[in-house]
């Protein structure tokens, strides 16, 4: 009871979300991004070749085929250029931070407190560039997690066990 | 027997049969049909490189099985108290499970386990994918050992199934309930609340009966579309006038037996700690809810019932899994159908402790409007004007248009007027809704985590949008001033993380 105190509390001196310097994924992410979109786009043009060789009338209409095919492909660099330079996180003393978004811009924040458990997920690819994806899940479903991209292994290891210590450290002095 | 999990231990080998033949049964699921059309038209030779095509494959699975085998290996970290599977053949997956946070330990025997005389053992905690957690080949004693571990190790003792509760309380409490609804009560229910479902129910009806009846004709080779005669032939003002009528009497029915079946008898009353709910016509069902374990609270009411003084209310659990089915959410979510307006705060303050505070109330900006009249009301209208060019015969339905957009405007605009939130020290209130108004309670450290977002060409005019997502689901408040939303959330932030209480 000593140091127990309950003064009025002045909203604008809370701690600012918005304010909070994120940092940004990876460079390396980039290139990842780009050989993943690549090959999706020689998968989805080998589609498209076969369909102009073999179709007869869309093979007439081959010239607006491609043009479609290369502003798509034009379209899905731009998207993806924009949401990457969107994408950023931060790490709180109490919260994680995680912002991204292709249209609107969208900022999850989770509460330490509230984390169910911490992944590290590192795809084939990612290993080639030592990135991984951590994913952090609560009990507030699908749309409330975040799931971060890009982040080096090792920061991302070390951010993990920061994240599961935390946890830890907060059960037990339940 | 080995109770040390301390150590990184593998699944029992048998799991390489039951990993294969899961790779095999997912391959064949997804190429089922492609596969069964193949079988059927195929000659002989095609057949047997098809067999040995799935031979093939079948020894490849075993081989990944294998691996897969061999790289999946989980542990009890004793010192962290925490739960840890490795696995992936080619990427790896590493997840920790702090004990204290697993909510169940379900062990299950599947047909082809039971043969080879294994268990399934999955780790449900609030929020996470069960599949993630989740060993498929473990045997019997290790699995039970290591529920025993799991639930028990950190002081979690494993509640009581509710069936089992409920069965006690039956025998031995018979408390005056807070909540009884009568027959009369009932009646109004019925008669006022849930005519979406209705609808739905009768539309999906009628169309069976409809479809049904056609393909009988059809069967009798009969059909020279007397039904769609008779139909037409019927159709007059004075006949629809009836069928109008018929329509309505035949879904208050629905409505009134509906709530009858579901609802009859219904009493809540308090036992212990927990709030005991019992209702039904011919299975009664008995649930017992813990207040605490509520997330979000609901009322609501439409023009009638506010007429007679009756609110609809909603207690919703939270829920395991990150996508519950329908199912799962409705049995999660404890229905009060109708009480009056004391009964309502008894219960609101037995949930939540006190009754929520007058607070401030944010409102949406106007341009709320401006999506769903651009998708409901702009679009449409555009698509009916280029038809009207075109088909002449589409023309004398014009007034259906105008009734349309009258109507859709007028549900756009009074979502538009309810949609708020109110927040004050200890709640936040979301009301919303057209016909039905709901309001949604939940305190600030029920929420797990924040989202705010914005549209670019929004930054200017300073709107925004925020969701706050709880274990029960998601409350948004769209369009409102974003300086505003950043405020509260920052303010429930602080409130989450300074507190103490946890969310369940």
């Amino acid at each position: 009871m000593i140091s127990f105190t309950n003064e009025t509390i002045d909203l604008d001196q809370l701690p600012k979300y918005e304010a909070t310097m994120l940092t940004k994924p990876h460079p390396k992410y980039w290139t990842l991004m780009v050989i993943n979109i690549s090959v999706f786009l020689i998968i989805l043009g080998i589609g498209l070749a076969a369909l102009l060789l073999l179709n007869d009338d869309a093979g007439l209409n081959w010239l607006i085929w491609i043009a479609l095919y290369l502003i798509f492909a034009v379209f899905l660099f731009i998207v993806y250029r924009a949401s990457f330079k969107r994408r950023g996180f931060a790490l709180r003393e109490k919260d994680v931070l995680y912002k991204s978004g292709v249209i609107a811009e969208t900022t999850t924040i989770v509460p330490l407190n509230r984390i169910q458990h911490v992944a590290l997920n590192e795809g084939v690819l990612s290993r080639v560039f030592k990135l991984g994806t951590l994913q952090i899940y609560t009990a507030g479903g699908n749309s409330g997690q975040i799931s971060i991209a890009g982040i080096p292994i090792e920061q991302a290891k070390i951010m993990k066990e920061a994240l599961v210590q935390r946890l830890v450290v907060q059960s037990e002095n339940e | 027997m080995f109770t040390d999990f301390s150590k990184p231990q593998r699944q029992s080998a048998a799991g390489i049969i039951i990993n294969g033949a899961y790779i095999v049964q997912k391959f064949v699921r997804a190429m089922f049909i492609p596969l069964a059309l193949f079988i059927v038209k195929s000659n002989n030779a095609a057949l047997l490189y098809a067999a040995l095509g799935l031979a093939g494959i079948l020894v490849v699975s075993l081989i990944y099985a294998y691996f897969y085998y061999l790289k999946f290996t989980f542990y009890l970290d004793p010192k962290k108290q925490e739960f840890v599977i490795d696995k992936g053949v080619f990427g790896r997956k590493h997840l920790n499970i702090p004990v204290e946070k697993i909510q169940q330990v379900n062990i299950n025997q599947g047909f082809l386990q039971k043969l080879i005389g294994v268990y399934s053992l999955q780790i449900d905690t609030a929020g996470t994918e069960s599949k993630e957690v989740n060993i498929k080949a473990i045997n019997g004693e290790i699995a039970y050992a290591l529920k025993e571990h799991l639930l028990t190790g950190n002081n979690v003792t494993e509640l009581p199934t509710e069936a089992n509760l409920a069965h006690d309380v039956d025998e031995k409490v018979q408390e005056t309930p807070i909540v009884k609804i009568g027959a009369s009560t009932l009646l109004k229910v019925g008669l006022t609340s849930n005519y979406g479902q209705s609808i739905a129910l009768l539309i999906g009806f009628g169309y069976a009966v409809f479809h049904n009846i056609k393909e009988l004709l059809k069967a009798f080779d009969n059909d020279r579309g007397q039904l769609e005669e008779f139909f037409k032939s019927g159709i007059t003002l004075i006949s629809i006038g009836i069928l109008f009528t018929g329509i309505i009497i035949i879904l208050l029915a629905t409505n009134v037996i509906r709530t009858f079946i579901k609802y009859f008898d219904f009493q809540l009353s308090k036992h212990q700690k927990s709030l005991l709910i019992s209702s039904g016509l011919f299975a009664k069902k008995n649930t017992l809810l813990h207040p605490s374990r509520v997330q979000i609270t609901t009322y609501s009411q439409n023009y009638f019932q506010k007429k007679i003084g009756l609110f609809n209310m909603t207690l919703k659990q939270a829920h395991a899994g990150h996508q519950p089915s329908e199912n799962e959410m409705k049995s999660n979510n404890m229905e009060v159908p109708g009480c009056n307006a004391d009964e309502k705060e008894e219960i609101l303050k037995m949930v939540l402790k006190q009754l929520p505070e007058q607070g401030r109330t944010f409102s949406p900006n106007f341009r709320f409007l401006n999506l769903p009249l651009f998708f409901t009301v702009v679009v449409p209208l555009m698509v009916y004007a280029f038809i009207y060019n075109l088909t002449p015969e589409i023309r004398p339905f014009y007034g259906l248009a105008v009734m349309y957009v009258v109507l859709v405007t007028l549900m756009i605009y009074i979502s538009y007027t309810k949609h708020r939130i109110v927040v004050s020290e200890d709640f936040i209130i979301k009301q919303s809704g057209i016909w039905d108004i709901s309001q949604e309670i939940i305190e600030p450290h029920k929420i797990q985590s924040i989202s705010t977002s914005q549209y670019p060409w929004h930054r200017k005019l300073d709107i925004g949008h925020v969701t706050l997502h709880t274990a029960a689901g998601d409350i948004r408040f769209l369009y409102g001033n974003y300086t505003e939303i950043k405020t509260l959330v920052n303010w429930w932030l602080y409130k989450v993380e300074s507190t103490e209480k946890d969310w369940m």
